[in-house]
Formats: structure tokens, C-alpha cells, sequence
């Protein structure tokens, strides 16, 4: 099980969606440059700023969910990648044989409803 | 809150070179380290937190790194430790690669903000190559601290 979602949430969820599936849970921040240049841009901040910010939060994320994991007994695999999302999961699906999504119900999300090779759960 | 790394990372906390081939004989090495130093009281508990936690996961996070961590009273305070494997362990990285580089982080149970934030703050620093190419090229503890110091923001 893959979740890629920056709601705390949704990965708490996600920990015991695995727990009572006894799924390995791989979790996935991904830093798209498109969306941080108009965050920087909106917010009248360097581009460089938002970023570091954005990678330090992701981090703190993935770390959260773990701790969190351990104590729940699940196996975790935490990963942050920078590019495009919709490549980056097909190849994660494709690298690891994820055989479901977990994400939240937003309007951005429903590119991967559609794209998804694999069951997506939507909370 | 700012948590800076170097702050929580001594020089008696560093082994230049670790013998130990496999993942935890790996740990066991670095906690005896650290039990010698006078850095840590109860370095079973400790050893028992960490591997708990290996089984559940895979700590290397690529590039010859690996961060093996545990939240566990065994320990009084935040705590950073460094190793540095010349001929690779097999930490299981995400990336099949093996680490070279061993940041240990132990924290009380009570410190999770803390720990979190060093942790992060830690594979962010890590992600860049030429920190990590400097870290493998150290010649001692002193320069060790210096790159971290000079390379964290």
C-alpha cells in the first residue's frame, strides 16, 4: 500500500488500514518544482525558501507516520522524491508491485483516480 | 524551534571507522561506543529500541546512508552518534545499495518533536551529494563536526 498525502490525517489511517490488512506501507512525499515556483511566487518568497521549507516538512512527515507505524507493529518504507506525481507513483506501482493507493478526496487528486493502474482508496 | 545537529552530535559520539560487517552487529559496535563514552547508561535498552525498529523498517535511506533510530528512555536525552563503514553494511536500503555512512538518533520517549525534527533535518542535510561526499572523505571527529556545522541550515 502506497499513500502519497501531506494530511496528517490520512496517514494515521493509513497505519491502521495496513495494520488490519498486515500490508507493508510505503510512504511517499513528493516535492513537485511546477507547485512550488507558484507557491513561492503567490507568497512572495524565493523559490529556494519554499522549497527548503516544503522538503523539511515532508521529512517530518514520513517521520511522524513512522513512529507511528512502529508503535502499531507495521512495516514501513518512507521515501521523498522530486519530480512530476503522477510519473513518480506509476513508477513506485511499477518498482515495489503497490497494490493500493491511499490518498485524499481533493480536487488535484482526481488525475490519479483516473491514471491509476492499481486500486485508489479515497478517504 | 530551531534544533541544530551539530548541538547534539560530540566528538566521542563519532567512530571514524566500524568494524562490525552486518546491519546490527553494526549498532552493537556503535552503542558499545557510546556506552564507553559515558554517553549512554543503558546500552541494552537502547540496542533493543534500535533493532526493534530495524525490523519494521528499512533505515538506509539510499546513497550509502542508513539513520537507525529509536525513541526509548534508555537514554536521558536527545542523542546523535556517527560511524563510518569503509567497506559497506547492508542496511537494507530503499536503493539496494550499501551504507557507508551510520547516523544513529536516540531520544527519550518524552522528546518526540524533537526527535522527529532531527531526524528530518538530518536526511535533508544527507540528500546533498557533496555533504556526503565530504562526510566519507573526513579524516576525524573535528572535521566531521565542522561539515555538519558548516553544511546544516
Amino acid at each position: 500500500m502506497l499513500v502519497s498525502d501531506t494530511d496528517q490525517t490520512i496517514l494515521s489511517t493509513a497505519v491502521q488500514f495496513s495494520k488490519s490488512c498486515g500490508s507493508k506501507l510505503f510512504v511517499l512525499f513528493v516535492i513537485e518544482p511546477s507547485r512550488i515556483s507558484r507557491l513561492a511566487s503567490i507568497s512572495h518568497q524565493k523559490v529556494k525558501v519554499v522549497y527548503d521549507r516544503t522538503e523539511e516538512n515532508g521529512w517530518q512527515l514520513l517521520y511522524l507516520v513512522e513512529d507511528e507505524a512502529v508503535e502499531n507493529g507495521v512495516w514501513t518504507s518512507l521515501h521523498l522524491e522530486e519530480g512530476n506525481l503522477l510519473e513518480i507513483l506509476k513508477r513506485y506501482i511499477d518498482t515495489y508491485q503497490i497494490d493500493a493507493l491511499l490518498i485524499k478526496r481533493k480536487d488535484e487528486s482526481k488525475k490519479i483516480f483516473v491514471s491509476s493502474p492499481i486500486p485508489v482508496i479515497g478517504l | 524551534m530551531q534544533l541544530k545537529i551539530s548541538e547534539y552530535l560530540k566528538s566521542e559520539a563519532i567512530m571514524m571507522e566500524i568494524k562490525a560487517k552486518e546491519k546490527l552487529a553494526a549498532i552493537d559496535e556503535l552503542v558499545a561506543h557510546m556506552v564507553k563514552s559515558k554517553l549512554v547508561t543503558d546500552g541494552k535498552e537502547l540496542i533493543k529500541a534500535l533493532a526493534k525498529r530495524e525490523n519494521l523498517e528499512s533505515t538506509g535511506i539510499g546513497d550509502g546512508i542508513a539513520i537507525p533510530h529509536a525513541r526509548t528512555n534508555a537514554v536521558k536525552d536527545l542523542l546523535l552518534a556517527f560511524a563510518r563503514s569503509p567497506q559497506g553494511i547492508d542496511f537494507s536500503s530503499i536503493d539496494g545499495k550499501p551504507s557507508y555512512i551510520i547516523f544513529l538518533i536516540a531520544s527519550p520517549e518524552n522528546q518526540k518533536s524533537e526527535y522527529i525534527m532531527a531526524l528530518a533535518k538530518l536526511s535533508r542535510l544527507l540528500r546533498k551529494h557533496p555533504v556526503r561526499e565530504m562526510l566519507r572523505n573526513a579524516k576525524d571527529p573535528a572535521e566531521i563536526m565542522n561539515i555538519i556545522k558548516e553544511n546544516e541550515e
